[in-house]
């Protein structure tokens, strides 16, 4: 570069920039201020460029967007923590403007800087910033205002302190529904930092007001918060004052009240200890396992296993339990699963010795249970229930007719769902005794005509090959796995073709030679042009796990050969596979010093023989998107070429 | 939570009449002397327990009102009773509709909801035949009536069923409880619309409580429902003056929180329908307030990605605030062209009809503020590769009003849209497209040849120039960078060196991790 030219006027260059009609060339000045920065230095970056950006912000949302981001890191370019204070007045404009995500953004950098700050400066610059964020006059300064306390707080004197706890309770009760939403999602963190003395009186007073709104989209926030204080505070206190709220949550008259109740219930138990738990808290749980609304019990069910870690087990079997039971015939089939997904966490909860008192009497009750009601998910959780109760011999006997009844059941995701726990119940009944019953189900789930059971069978080929072995597999499952190569659905053929390279992983490039490469090749001269795409997929899929011998000697030709297609999609993908095959061919770095000049020079053979003449040629195609994607191919052989 | 304790109450008792389920006025009724004692310890015992329905009723309609009605036994027929009893069988046949059923559970048919139905029914003919009086006690009585039946938190959407939940079915939710609901409305409709209401009783019944619960209605899924409460809603509008700053208000909070949040709402076209209205009964000069409305509330509108659903009422409050105020047609085209859509077509298609709808009612002096990146954006319309989009902006030129804005103002706007319909002869894919971009190029011409040419060369000199430009961008940033690495921040002398480092390996992140 040559050495004398005009002066470089950094500032004056963003301005150019910025002015620029192209967004992207905007942004990319934008996301490049650091350079500027560190071009302009400490001092000119304080006196000219911030003040330039403070004034410069009505632009696209996406520019400002990313100037919050970059502002947030830019304690270094100011001449680090004692300026830090010189990027709150940009900042904080941009936390006054009408797009979420930029204020968002520019909440996030100021708590980075802050939490930065020094404490006099916290004082001095900070705190006025939030207070006047927090008198804004449109809504969005008051939001933005209420993410910020948590940061002020801690270091302010005391009167200061006073004074900030009665703005936020102000904004607490703001006329807005928006900024009381965001005042009661930051709540919680602001408690953090507040002293205990204030936390029982004016806190508390804070979310008893926050409660009482008309808007559930306000009480649900506040139940999280209250979760949140009531680890902060005193057990006894959080007794006292948190418990009976939460209890008056766990009925609000709103369903989404009462399922973010469900959610965080479980949280509090930890915070107040066993006794209030026993009394107050499980009964509110169970009422919400027993809600009205599914959507409730699905995120009660969820926390079935959580919940009752942190109760005894004889308090989770004597209530939890009965529950469980109710839910597992549920008529949502939502709640079933939401609680077929935990239940197996719960054995251990309920200790070898409950298991084996419950068995007695929860084995036959439960199996009778399940004759009773062919509803699949009540299937699946006694299973799961008897199993946590019993892993003797005794058990498999029982278990064994079950689990093969299921894999026969009506419903897929029943099937599915066996098959995807088969890990877990491989441990409790062994699969051999499985396999048997297993094929039918797969097979029929493969052929299954909703594409979404057979993407997910697919894509729990490699943990039933895992478990199940090669010689299994290589008799009955591999047909399949080709199968789904010509599927109707894109998605299917795509999985399949990723499916092949796991299997290629899990069992090796001698077994793939045999069992996979000769099959997929053979598939390339399929009169269907999307079937020859999947190939060509397949093969620059598979091409990385084979390694470059194979590549060269088996997948290549395929992919040459079909640059001849006559279909201009297919030449295009060639070109595509052709530029991800060369760093394959090229892979062996290993190699000892004294082949590496033959391996180059093969490496250079390849590449000249095959690779680049086949690019060559389909670079004078006559379609413009093979000419495009030949060329790209092309310049990175050029690239690979010149750097090795 | 409702239903259920309903549910569990012996059905015998939920017959009988609880005529006050407020139930602080035991001693009062007198006319159910028979089973009197133990119905109202019923009623106090469910309103106890129906916290819900009991902070409703106490906190908007206090038991005194009720006090000193001479209830009549609410299973008679209007056509029963003498003139005079009318109204008190009236109000106890409002009263006996505060029960509310579940229609959810297809047993539960029973004769209590017929006999609810058969009730309403007979309030809906009583009023619309224009029998019924709105005095205080009927006014209570009924706004109490609808709250308890109306105001109701929705269920959550429904799942598709898991995997055969293949079709995305947009089709609309209709509410199983519907032929109540309908009845209920059509009598808060005929109440509202009750020619000689005392808005000053009314007002204290129908307050900011229950017109804020009215419009969270509006997130119904049922169409039906939105289509009622947007009839009512703006009766209510109509009638009750003091109330338009808050309904105003509280729909402005609606839409902050659509747009700004959620992205969620189904009542949006309706609220901004009965707001069209609004809008063009608005006094001119316009008031400040009602300009925010349309900056802060409806221009924002243009951003959600549903913006279809309610896109033609939004136009339409648009064009009635540029009615008003012409002055305002800059600001509105600003927003579209900061809205503008980049990656859904469709949606472009709105902003391109809304912005000619606009731009018919600019004047020239507004045209001027806007023109320079108004056709910016028009010329990549114009080159759009979705051939509606470039057919759409084509046909832009056909209207009689914007080609005459043109024509005044071509020696800006020429050389803005010339290299784009250029652009287009060359290499756009579609045979339509072609044809009205050479007819365009012809009008061009046509209008001012000498400036066509000039623009022509203009274009020529700037792309033998971009590529040089894009070069000598690059290089100012490489000499930038060289210059930014030489100079080191001072502050952290060591963190420097990690600087440079780390700097040509990875890049600028690298720089930041090291940053404490």
């Amino acid at each position: 570069m040559s050495t004398v030219e005009e002066p470089l006027y950094p500032i004056a260059l963003l301005i150019d920039e910025l002015k620029n009609d192209d967004i992207q060339l905007r942004l990319n000045s934008i996301r490049r201020l650091s350079t500027i920065a560190r071009a302009l230095g400490e001092e000119r970056t304080r006196k000219e460029l911030i003040p330039f950006l403070s004034e410069n912000n009505d632009d696209d949302d996406e520019v400002l967007l990313a100037m919050a981001e970059e502002l947030g890191v830019f304690i270094p370019y100011v001449g680090g923590v004692e300026h830090a204070r010189v990027l709150l007045a940009p900042l904080e404009t941009l936390c006054t403007v009408e797009e979420t995500c930029v204020r968002d953004k520019a909440v996030k950098s100021l708590c980075r800087i802050g939490s930065q700050m020094k404490e006099n400066d916290l004082v001095d610059w900070f705190v006025p910033l939030v207070k006047r964020l927090a008198a804004g006059e449109w809504f969005t300064a008051r939001v933005s205002a209420c993410g910020l306390f948590h940061i002020a707080y801690p270091s302010a004197p005391e009167m200061l302190k006073t004074e900030l706890r009665s703005i936020y309770s102000q904004l607490c009760q703001d006329d807005m529904p928006m900024v009381r939403r965001s005042a009661a999602s930051n709540l919680g963190k602001f408690a953090a930092t507040v002293e205990n003395a204030h936390l029982k009186a004016e806190i508390m007073q804070i979310f008893n007001n926050l409660t009482q709104d008309d808007q559930d989209s306000i009480r649900l926030l506040a139940v999280e918060g209250f979760a949140a204080l009531g680890k902060l505070l005193e057990p006894q206190d959080c007794v006292a004052h948190i418990i009976p709220v939460i209890v008056n949550f766990s009925q609000d008259k709103s369903w989404r009240v009462r399922y973010m109740v469900a959610n965080q219930l479980y949280e509090l138990c930890e915070a107040v200890g066993p006794q209030p738990t026993r009394t107050v808290l499980v009964p509110a749980y169970v009422r919400l396992l027993r809600d009205n609304e599914a959507e409730v019990r699905i995120a009660a069910a969820g926390k079935v296993t959580k919940f009752s870690q942190i109760l005894s087990p004889e308090l989770a079997t004597h209530h939890i339990l009965p529950c469980v039971k109710e839910l597992s015939s549920d008529s949502s089939q939502h709640v079933r699963s939401a609680l077929a997904s935990v239940i197996m966490g719960m054995a251990p909860v309920l200790g070898k010795d409950k298991r084996v008192q419950a068995r007695g009497t929860n084995i036959n009750y439960l199996l009778w249970d399940w004759t009773d009601r062919r509803s699949f998910h009540s299937v699946v959780v006694v299973i799961t229930v008897v199993s946590m109760f019993m892993l003797d011999d005794a058990t498999i006997e029982q278990l064994l007719p079950i689990y093969l009844s299921l894999l026969k059941d009506e419903f897929p995701d029943v099937r599915l769902n066996i098959i995807s726990k088969l890990d877990q119940v491989n441990q409790v009944v062994g699969i051999d005794l499985l396999s048997q019953s297993l094929l039918p189900a797969i097979v029929e789930l493969a052929e299954d005509r909703h594409w979404r059971v057979r993407l997910a069978i697919i894509e729990y080929i490699p943990l039933l090959a895992s478990q199940l072995g090669v010689g299994f597999f290589d008799d009955k499952l591999g047909i399949l796995c080709m199968q789904w190569l010509q599927d109707k659905v894109y998605s299917i053929r795509d999985a399949a073709a990723n499916n092949l390279m796991r299997l290629a992983e899990e069992f090796g490039r001698d077994w793939a030679m045999e069992h996979i490469i000769p099959q997929v090749l053979e598939m390339a001269n399929s009169p269907h042009y999307l079937y020859r795409m999947t190939i060509l997929r397949s093969i620059s899929i598979l091409a990385p796990v084979m390694g470059s011998e194979i590549t060269c000697s088996k997948l290549l030709p395929v992919v040459v050969n079909a640059s001849k297609d006559r279909v201009a999609n297919i030449k295009f993908n060639v070109a595509k596979v052709l530029q991800s095959l060369v760093p394959i061919v090229d892979k062996s770095v290993s190699i000892p010093i004294s082949n590496i000049l033959d391996h180059l020079f093969q490496l250079v053979r390849v590449a000249e023989k095959t690779i680049y003449p086949c690019l060559v040629e389909l670079s004078e195609d006559s379609d413009v998107d093979v000419r495009y994607f030949a060329n790209q191919g092309l310049q990175s052989i050029n690239h690979a070429t010149m750097s090795s | 939570m409702l239903k259920q304790i309903l549910i569990k109450l012996p059905r015998k008792l939920q017959k009988s009449d609880l005529l006050d389920s407020s139930g602080s006025d035991s001693g009062n009724h007198t006319s159910n002397s028979g089973n009197g004692v133990q119905c109202t310890n019923i009623g106090n015992s469910i309103s106890s327990r129906l916290s819900v329905v009991k902070r409703v009723s106490s906190a908007v309609f206090p038991a005194s009102i009720m006090v000193g009605v001479e209830a009549v036994e609410p299973y008679l027929s209007f056509t029963d009773v003498s003139i005079l009893q009318k109204q008190s069988l009236f109000i106890s046949k409002l009263n006996l509709c505060c029960e509310v059923s579940d229609f959810s559970d297809p047993d539960k048919t029973s004769a209590e909801q017929d006999l609810k139905h058969q009730t309403l029914i007979e309030l809906v003919d009583f009023v619309s035949t224009g029998s019924a009086k709105f005095n205080e006690p009927a006014i209570a009585a009924m706004c109490k009536m609808c709250a308890v039946n109306l105001f109701r938190v929705f269920p959550p959407k429904y799942r598709s069923n898991s995997i055969s939940g293949e079709v995305e079915d947009e089709e609309p939710m209709f509410d199983p409880s519907w032929s109540n609901l309908q009845l209920v409305y059509d009598l808060l409709l005929g109440f509202i619309t009750y020619s000689s209401l005392d808005a000053k009783v009314a007002k204290k019944y129908v307050d900011h409580s229950f017109i804020s619960r009215l419009l969270d209605l509006f997130d119904s899924e049922d169409p039906r429902e939105r289509d009622c409460l947007k009839t009512i809603l703006h009766r209510i509008y109509g009638k009750l003056m003091v109330h338009r700053p808050f309904v105003r208000k509280a729909v402005s909070n609606i839409i902050y929180r659509f747009v700004f949040e959620t992205e969620r709402h189904n009542g949006i076209a309706e609220l901004l329908e009965i707001f069209g209205s609004i809008i063009s009964g608005f006094a001119v000069p316009l008031k400040e307030e009602h300009k925010m409305f349309l900056w802060k509330a409806l221009i924002p509108l243009h951003k959600p990605k549903l913006v279809g659903v309610y896109h033609q009422q939004l136009t339409f409050c648009v064009v009635q605030f540029i009615d008003k105020d012409p002055k305002l047609a800059d600001s509105v085209i600003k927003g579209l062209l900061k809205y503008w859509p980049v990656t859904n077509s469709q949606k472009e298609l709105m902003f391109i009809s809304e912005l000619e709808e606009v731009l018919e009612m600019t004047s020239m002096a507004e045209f001027l503020k806007i023109m320079v990146p108004l056709f910016r954006r028009i010329a990549f319309c114009l080159n759009s590769s979705h051939y509606q989009v470039a057919e759409r902006t084509h046909l832009l030129w056909n209207n009689e009003h914007i080609l005459n804005l043109v024509t005044h103002n071509r020696q800006v706007i020429f050389p803005l849209i010339f290299p784009a319909l250029e652009r287009n002869s060359e290499n756009h894919w579609n045979q339509a497209v072609l044809n009205l971009t050479q007819s365009i190029k012809k009008m061009l011409c046509e209008m001012d040849e000498e400036l066509v040419l000039a623009c022509r060369q203009k274009m020529e000199e700037e792309n033998s120039q971009s590529s040089e430009a894009t070069e000598k961008r690059k290089l100012i940033w490489e000499r930038l960078e060289t210059a930014a690495n030489v100079i080191p921040p001072a502050a952290c002398p060591d963190l420097y060196v990690i600087t440079i480092k780390r700097f040509r390996g990875t890049g600028f992140q690298a720089y930041v991790s090291a940053t404490p």
